[in-house]
């Protein structure tokens, strides 16, 4: 957990708004020059259909960001977000099955995401243990659950309710998008707006003097996991529905997508700074990178190369922000 | 700051510009290859020969241009799904997807249909694709498992099995292959399956695990060459001279192993001759012909003549199609002796 000395301020992000404005400027600019680039490279990138396919593929990130946003605002990290998504997935595609019931699949996937969000903070938040070793374990457990109740194969799912909403699109805008959007406005609400969002910025600055001040920041890092636990559960629910099937496999790796999104977007490895904007503007720039690098037919090897380089630049860029701040 | 600006402009474009493999505007063939992952020296190989025969079919048929590009998921499902969704909207004349898992590609192969393109689903097939390219990875297993049960000496023969990855279709019919052939004999034991997830560093792991956990094992098999390579190295380390190998892949190291090593079999798939079949696959498919729906790779046996020999006195069936070494490794290499510009002139 945060081990941060910072003195506890619930203001913290008015405070260091010139230093995140710098940072979405910049993110801005990013976006700009690479839709650009990647636009000269290939017409179709301003296609209709390549911006619905863009903004489809990164709306799991999006979800799944704006909960690791939360968790890296208390200093901690999520690393089973995407092991996460494939067993709630499953628990909501057998509940389908069992029940034929849309609704019920709906519940027992966010119920199963929020379970595994419980454990996390559980043992990070109560019991004060590693957020990087436990989540590192149920990163472990939650695939292994997955592969366990699918027996590790794939199970169809044709019923429409349940595959609408990551498989419909109004003309070229997928369903998904306008949900996105209004879980981005909802938890920017819940963030800025409500008691619960100042604690988890002022656990993110100093754990222990939260709680001397008179909060409850275990509860707050228990309900922070939760809340990522069961935007997995609606991640699974999106994948299922974007794929008509339930995968063991789904959201490998995301966790790590969804990290960089957020460092990208200038929260703070150690908590107490960032902003839910900025962590959609990473995103943007993360997906937008991949529709182009793959629209433009860039070799895979350099694709993995122009990623770690535009992550590296910016945490340069951040630590050489603060370092001027500090002097 | 917009100095800076301008020095982050110029290299996103350079570095945007350096990586893209521009498309052609008037191309005749463009071909993409969308794989599960790269992790592995048969995927290089698969590579090598997919760029090697798009040159060659250029210069055999200049009247023509073929282009073709590859794609990596490494593994990530969603990653996939997103490549081929932008590769549709690309409208290539034919993809060929090897698919995590099928069943998550279905709604997207229609998609690509309606788009005019051919789907052809690699290694596991779809019902729903133009065409699969399969490996009769069943078939293959089998042979494995029989040509250990021929070539184990009648003794009791302890075997541990490194597989796919859980769920994997190619994988998953390969072990139940090696499982099949193994029955045929009371001698071979299986003592452990282990899947290594395609990969290497895990196949290492587990062989360490099992030369300490299984004193009395005696050979190693696996679904891909890729487990091969750190099993004989830990092997070799560890002075359990006697300990065989059964290979899947038909990798040039390993079959060099059967001549130098303890490899007693292996599968030649070779990642060589499959880019190569592949590029001549939509060739014809572009040129009108129709291949079967279901196209079988040809995957020969691969052994030394003389343990052939042994294998036959010990009862192995005589019409499995069995390739000497140094032919599977002079096919293997040399992609364009089965598949180059010449096999459709």
């Amino acid at each position: 957990m945060t081990a941060s000395t910072n003195a506890i301020t619930t203001s913290k992000p008015q405070k260091h708004m010139s230093g995140l404005t710098l940072r979405y400027l910049v993110l801005s600019g990013l976006i700009l020059i690479a839709a650009v680039g990647f636009s000269i490279a290939n017409d179709n990138f301003y296609s209709l259909v390549n911006i619905g396919i863009l903004l489809r593929s990164i709306s799991v990130l999006f979800l799944l960001s704006m909960g690791m946003t939360f968790i890296m605002l208390t200093g901690g990290i999520d690393l089973s977000v995407g092991s996460n998504v494939a067993f709630s997935g499953g628990v909501g595609v057998i509940t389908l099955g069992a029940t034929g019931s849309p609704l019920m699949g709906f519940i027992a996937a966010g119920l199963a995401g929020m379970s595994i969000g419980l454990l996390n903070g559980v043992f990070i938040g109560k019991l004060k243990l590693s957020a990087f070793m436990v989540t590192l374990a149920t990163f472990a457990l939650a695939r292994g659950l997955a592969l366990v109740i699918y027996d590790a194969d794939s199970i169809n799912v044709t019923d429409p309710v349940f595959l609408w909403l990551g498989g419909t699109s109004w003309g070229n805008l997928p369903v998904v998008i306008p949900f996105v959007a209004i879980v981005f406005v909802v938890l920017s609400l819940v963030l800025y707006r409500t008691s619960f969002g100042r604690d988890v910025y002022a656990v993110g600055a100093n754990f222990n003097t939260a709680f001397v001040l008179g909060r409850n920041p275990a509860r707050s890092v228990v309900w922070v996991y939760v809340l990522t636990g069961l935007l997995a559960g609606l991640s699974a629910i999106i994948t299922v529905g974007r794929v008509s099937s339930g995968q063991p496999w789904a959201g490998l790796y995301l966790e790590f997508d969804a990290i960089t999104a957020v460092i990208l977007g200038g929260t703070s490895l150690f908590g107490g700074r960032g902003r839910l904007l900025g962590t959609i503007l990473g995103v943007l720039l993360y997906g937008i990178i991949i529709n182009g690098l793959v629209l433009t037919g860039t070799n895979p090897y350099l694709q993995s190369l122009i990623k770690g380089m535009i992550l590296l630049g910016v945490v340069l860029l951040d630590t050489y922000s603060q370092k001027r701040k500090s002097t | 700051m917009p100095n800076k600006l301008k020095t982050i402009m110029a290299s996103m474009v350079l570095i945007t510009a350096a990586g893209t493999n521009a498309h052609a505007a008037d191309h005749n063939l463009d071909i993409v290859f969308i794989n599960d992952g790269h992790v592995a020296p048969y995927h290089v190989a698969w590579l090598g020969g997919f760029e090697d025969a798009i040159e060659a079919y250029n210069e055999a048929f200049p009247d023509m241009e073929i282009t073709g590009r590859w794609l990596s998921a490494e593994g990530s499902l969603e990653k996939m799904i997103q490549q081929a969704e932008v590769t549709i909207n690309e409208k290539p004349d034919v993809m060929f997807v090897n698919a995590i898992n099928v069943d998550a590609f279905e709604p997207l192969v229609k998609k690509a249909q309606d788009a005019g393109i051919t789907w052809i689903a690699v290694h596991s097939p779809m019902d729903s694709a133009d065409y699969s390219f399969t490996l009769g990875d069943v078939v293959n297993g089998r042979n494995i498992g029989m040509a250990m049960c021929a070539l184990s000496g009648g003794e009791t023969y302890n075997v541990g099995i490194m597989l796919g990855q859980a769920g994997n279709p190619s994988g998953d019919a390969r072990h139940a292959g090696i499982l099949e052939g193994i029955a045929t004999c009371n001698n071979v034991k299986v003592l452990a399956e282990q899947p290594a997830d395609w990969d290497t560093v895990k196949a290492q792991s587990i062989a360490e695990n099992w030369l300490t956990q299984f004193p009395d094992l005696d050979a190693i098999a696996g679904v891909t060459d890729g487990y091969m390579y750190p099993s004989i190295a830990i092997v070799q380390n560890s002075g359990k001279d006697h300990i065989e190998f059964f290979g899947y892949d038909g990798d040039i190291p390993i079959m060099q192993q059967m001549i130098d090593g303890n490899v007693k079999a292996d599968i030649l798939l070779s990642g060589t001759r499959e880019g190569w079949n592949f590029v001549q696959m939509a060739y014809r498919i572009h040129k009108g012909e129709t291949p079967e729906k279901v196209y079988d790779f040809f995957t020969p046996l691969v052994l030394t003549e003389e343990n052939h020999k042994i294998a036959l006195a010990n009862g192995f069936p005589k019409d499995v199609e069995v390739y000497y070494v140094p032919k599977a490794m002079e096919v293997a290499e040399k992609g364009y002796l089965e598949f180059g510009p010449d096999s459709v002139k």
